[in-house]
């Protein structure tokens, strides 16, 4: 009886992050999270269908969520507040869906994202009316402590798993990890979860050459940590046999940031501002990896997006002053994997000779 | 003779917005200056050029007009500006474009000088004119005196192109509303081809952005909640403010500009009871297709008028 | 004893490009011929004609190489010993014949790239984003749509004082252009070197954006055989353009090279021209990706498949074999 007078609530889907947004809604706010089907080609071609055209991809990938979504049953969507155009998906999706036939309650952040706390708290009571707040505090930290550990355990993953022996091993370990956390309702399952994706991983036997080859990863905080909108990038340039680093994810961007002033001092030689939503952050993380001396550097986008397409003339003054090559990568709707596949094989052999020759 | 330094101003994107202020203070406090020479289709090949293949045209326009001012003179004017205040942002390629500008142009040997406006640091508009006085070696009372000069000019000026849309409003004949950035509408290769397309065909002209601002911005809400861009507000509010005075509505902007992408889908939603055409700029595409869109969209409404 | 031969083919969207090589990178045997839609039978059609030209008295192909956008169904149908993607390919082989280049400029039938040299090695590529503007297809439509032969293309070009400006910026933007240009009354020749200029503006604006083009510069793939786009280039880059006379065949060489230096050693005894290929598109349909899955037959067997997402499509082509 109470599981139908709850809400049921739902987030579009983001690389793996749903998993701490159900933990949160669920033990915080006592709603039901409806979790639609992971991002398919179909999602993305409903999302494409009631786009406008020149908008970024994420938009598109989101919409298609959002109605997969309320297909899935789902009476409220949540949306994010943002720095770029993503502060206004909120609006004009609410508006797409509206204008489709659809019955929903919108909860767009943007309208509750003004610095001020008690705008905050007003959502939340929003949400749910008799809502506790400590209880809200506490399933928040147990969330985010979530978010750290799957950024942590996706790290190790792209890092290592391109060397594996057995292969399959690492990404049958991370799959187990994934589920569990999104099955995970309480902090010793979440502990539990994190306990033996570490000791899976450390079971699993790797040769990894003394010095490998290691590509950083960069770009647009929406396409670059998907995996289903970047095609699988990251685990395709690893099974190559390369080790494949991402600074960029909600830890380090979010939670652990060091803050754009902060990153932004040691990007003074390439820029003097900060360049718009999470620029500082890839200028700064782009050089850091060629003063680490990686092999290459990939800039993963969705087609459209400003802030991306604003920091690349600094990326090619970066590639130009540290030998380093960076390669750009777009994806919209139709990107295909073979026209991927070419280009990661491209980028591969190059990095791998031009390291036998260097050394 | 005092040495003076002379300033190169390009003639694209906030150019439109700031003419009378930089050009008047500038005169103000004794400082010689350029403006690149209007658009034509050699300042859109090199800003092609230049430019990120998927920048929109507005920055590639930009771009040309930067090169056109290269080694001409001793500083390039990229103004730099973050946002107004809460809610009154800009695109993020007006937080970039001073940046975009030194990248690009690295190996030029040209100097840049900077216009910043941004909330989130407390800079204000007299900020920036004050730090650009400082920058030319001014004095800052008598920088602060250019700028007292230059913003009542502005304001002035503005007032009487203000009354000017207002007047067209009541004209007969008919009236069509164009919602379009300024750099976009005013722009000698892309949009004054449309303007003139316009009177050519006996329809009056009437701009959404040239609206008491702050009302405007005051407004936007009432057709789109959570609009941030401070551009986009002055438009959409121009747009609830003039369209039940006119026949039809153009919107108009550069392909792919971000916010227009969105707020004119906004629009096309909300927009029901007028006409609307939505045209995107590619800059290359010649003029062909685009006066064929124009002229039936002309047609259509004079003949719902049962003027055809 | 027989002398060690490399077979290296090369099969693209519009041309299907194949070479012998020996120990020491001469050609033994080369052919070039339309793909015409169909790999499959382009591939048969090539190795029949290299046969013919192929000493088989005194040499035997021990390794073979594909590569091109068609790589993996004909390195399938061939059992190549390496499949490698045209890129590592173009760069192999044209840094084989000019050691010293520092750009290799490269336009194919549907993708262009530019590859950047330094002692030898590519240090940075790249390839066409999008759209099809500025690549040979693009070019051999105009043509059609002007009522030239696209073997004309350069003769008119270079005939032309004026050329006529053409919006290159995507496909259908300059097709709309070009059509206004023809009815305004423009010269063939002012036009077909309009396109040649655009192909080339679209090119370095695009691909080239932000590379540092230095000489020596080779230009190749199908398009470098136009000699209208290899003077406009010139024209842009203001140096020299060199256009290998087996630049076509630069791809297959380089694919024949890198067979040559791997391990894996097969013999090919061409034959293939009465064997029966097939492939057969499969949905997968177990989740809603929907993964069209190529599989190839060989006389009615499952040799090879791939285009799965995931692991659930290699279960679907593993039990098409048992079925």
């Amino acid at each position: 009886m109470e599981l139908q007078t709850k809400r049921r609530v739902a987030f579009p889907r983001y690389a793996e992050y749903n998993c701490a947004i159900k933990y949160f809604l669920e033990n915080g706010l006592d709603v039901r999270y409806i979790l639609q089907p992971p991002l398919t080609q179909r999602t993305l071609e409903i999302g494409a269908k009631h786009s406008p055209d020149f908008v970024c991809t994420p938009f598109k990938t989101t919409l298609g969520s959002q109605i997969e979504a309320l297909e899935a049953g789902a009476d409220t969507l949540i949306m994010t507040f943002g720095a770029c155009r993503l502060g206004y998906y909120g609006e004009l999706q609410e508006q797409i869906l509206r204008d489709l036939g659809y019955d929903f309650e919108m909860i767009n952040l943007t309208e509750y994202s003004t610095g001020r706390k008690k705008d905050y708290l007003r959502c939340i009571k929003r949400l749910n009316p008799k809502v506790k707040y400590a209880k809200v505090a506490l399933a928040a930290a147990e969330a985010l402590r979530m978010v750290e550990y799957l950024d942590e355990i996706t790290c190790l993953y792209y890092k290592n798993c391109g060397f594996e022996m057995e292969k399959g091993a690492y990404r049958k370990a991370y799959s187990r990890f994934i589920s569990a956390l999104y099955s995970a309702s309480s902090k010793p399952e979440i502990e539990m979860a994190y306990h033996n994706v570490q000791e899976a991983f450390d079971k699993i036997q790797t040769e990894k050459p003394a010095e490998p080859l290691r590509v950083g990863i960069i770009g647009e905080f929406y396409t670059a940590m998907d995996a289903f909108s970047n095609l699988e990038t990251e685990r395709k340039l690893a099974e190559m046999g390369v080790e494949v680093h991402r600074w960029m994810n909600i830890s380090h961007r979010l939670l652990h940031y060091p803050g754009d002033n902060n990153l932004g001092v040691k990007v003074r030689d390439f820029c003097t501002y900060d360049m718009g939503p999470n620029s500082t952050a890839n200028i700064w993380s782009a050089k850091d990896y060629a003063e680490r001396g990686f092999d290459g550097i990939i800039h993963i986008k969705s087609a459209n997006c400003t802030p991306e397409i604003d920091i690349m003339p600094v990326l090619q003054n970066i590639s130009r002053d540290y030998k380093i090559p960076v390669l750009y990568l777009t994806f919209d709707a139709q990107t295909s994997d073979v026209g991927l596949m070419t280009r990661l094989e491209a980028f591969y052999d190059m990095i791998a000779m031009r390291k036998k020759v260097i050394r | 003779m005092e040495n003076r330094a002379v300033i190169g101003i390009p003639r694209g994107m906030l150019y439109y917005r700031y003419e009378t202020l930089w050009q008047v203070f500038f005169r103000e406090i004794g400082v010689d200056f350029i403006i690149s020479e209007p658009t034509r289709q050699d300042t859109a090949e090199r800003g092609s050029a230049l430019a990120v293949d998927e920048a929109c045209l507005s920055l590639k326009l930009f771009l040309g007009h930067v090169d056109a001012l290269v080694g001409k003179c001793e500083y390039i004017l990229i103004p730099r500006i973050n946002s107004y205040g809460r809610n009154q942002e800009l695109c993020p390629r007006f937080s970039a474009l001073y940046d975009i500008a030194i990248n690009t142009f690295r190996d030029k040997g040209q100097k840049f000088l900077t216009f910043s406006i941004d909330s989130h640091k407390n800079e204000t508009e007299q900020d920036a004119f004050l730090c650009l006085g400082q920058a030319l070696g001014v004095l800052p009372r008598k920088a602060k005196k250019g700028y007292e000069t230059a913003r009542k000019e502005d304001q002035r000026l503005w007032k009487s192109k203000i009354q000017a849309q207002n007047a067209l409003c009541s004209t007969d004949g008919l009236k069509i509303l164009i919602a379009a950035h300024s750099y976009v509408i005013e722009d000698a290769y892309i949009g004054t081809p449309i303007l003139e397309f316009l009177q050519r065909n006996h329809a009056a002209a009437i701009r959404a952005d040239i609206v008491d601002r702050e009302n405007a911005c005051k407004h936007s809400p009432e057709l789109s909640p959570t609009c941030k861009w401070e551009l986009s507000r002055e438009i959409l509010g121009g747009v609830l403010q003039r369209k039940d005075k006119v026949d039809g509505i153009i919107l108009l902007s550069t392909f792919p500009c971000g916010p227009d992408a969105m707020v004119n889908d906004i629009l096309l939603r909300k927009l029901h009871d007028k006409p609307v055409l939505n045209l995107v700029l590619d800059g290359q595409s010649g003029t062909a297709g685009l006066e064929t869109r124009l002229e039936s969209f002309l047609d259509i409404i004079r003949f719902k008028k049962g003027l055809l | 004893m027989k002398k060690e031969a490399f077979l290296g083919v090369d099969v693209g969207s519009i041309s299907t490009k194949g070479v012998i090589i020996d120990e020491e990178n001469q050609i033994l045997a080369s052919e070039y011929i339309w793909t015409e839609g169909d790999p499959i039978g382009a591939v048969k059609r090539l190795t029949a004609s290299l046969e013919k030209q192929f000493d088989k008295e005194n040499y035997q192909i021990v390794g073979t190489g594909t590569t091109g956008s068609a790589r993996q169904l004909v390195g399938a149908m061939l059992g190549a010993t390496i499949v490698k993607n045209e890129i590592t390919a173009h760069a192999v082989g044209t840094t084989t014949f000019h050691p010293d280049v520092r750009t290799i400029l490269e336009i194919g039938g549907q993708d262009s790239k530019i590859i950047l040299v330094e002692n030898g090695v590519a240090v940075d590529y790249a390839m066409n984003t999008l759209c099809a503007a500025g690549t040979g297809a693009f070019l051999s439509s105009q043509a059609k749509r002007l009522g030239i032969e696209v073997e004309d293309i350069g003769g008119y070009a270079l005939r032309s004082q004026h050329p006529t400006p053409i919006a290159a910026r995507c496909t259908v933007f300059a097709e709309s252009d070009l059509v206004h240009k023809i009815q305004m009354g423009h010269s063939k020749e002012d036009i077909i070197a309009g396109v040649c200029n655009a192909v080339v503006a679209n090119y370095l604006n695009n691909v080239g954006k932000g590379k540092r083009i230095a000489a020596p510069v080779v230009f190749q793939g199908g398009v470098s055989k136009n000699e209208g786009v290899v003077a406009a280039f010139e024209r842009a880059l203001g140096c020299e353009v060199i256009v290998d006379p087996n630049g076509h065949l630069m791809g297959a060489i380089g694919i024949a090279i890198l067979a040559r230096n791997a391990e894996a050693r097969r013999t090919f005894d061409f034959g293939i021209e009465n064997t029966d290929f097939r492939t057969r598109e499969a949905s997968c349909g177990r989740c809603s990706n929907n993964c069209e899955i190529i599989c190839v037959y060989k006389n009615n067997k499952l040799i090879d498949s791939w285009g799965n997402r995931c692991e659930r499509g290699q279960v679907c082509a593993e039990q098409k074999t048992i079925s």
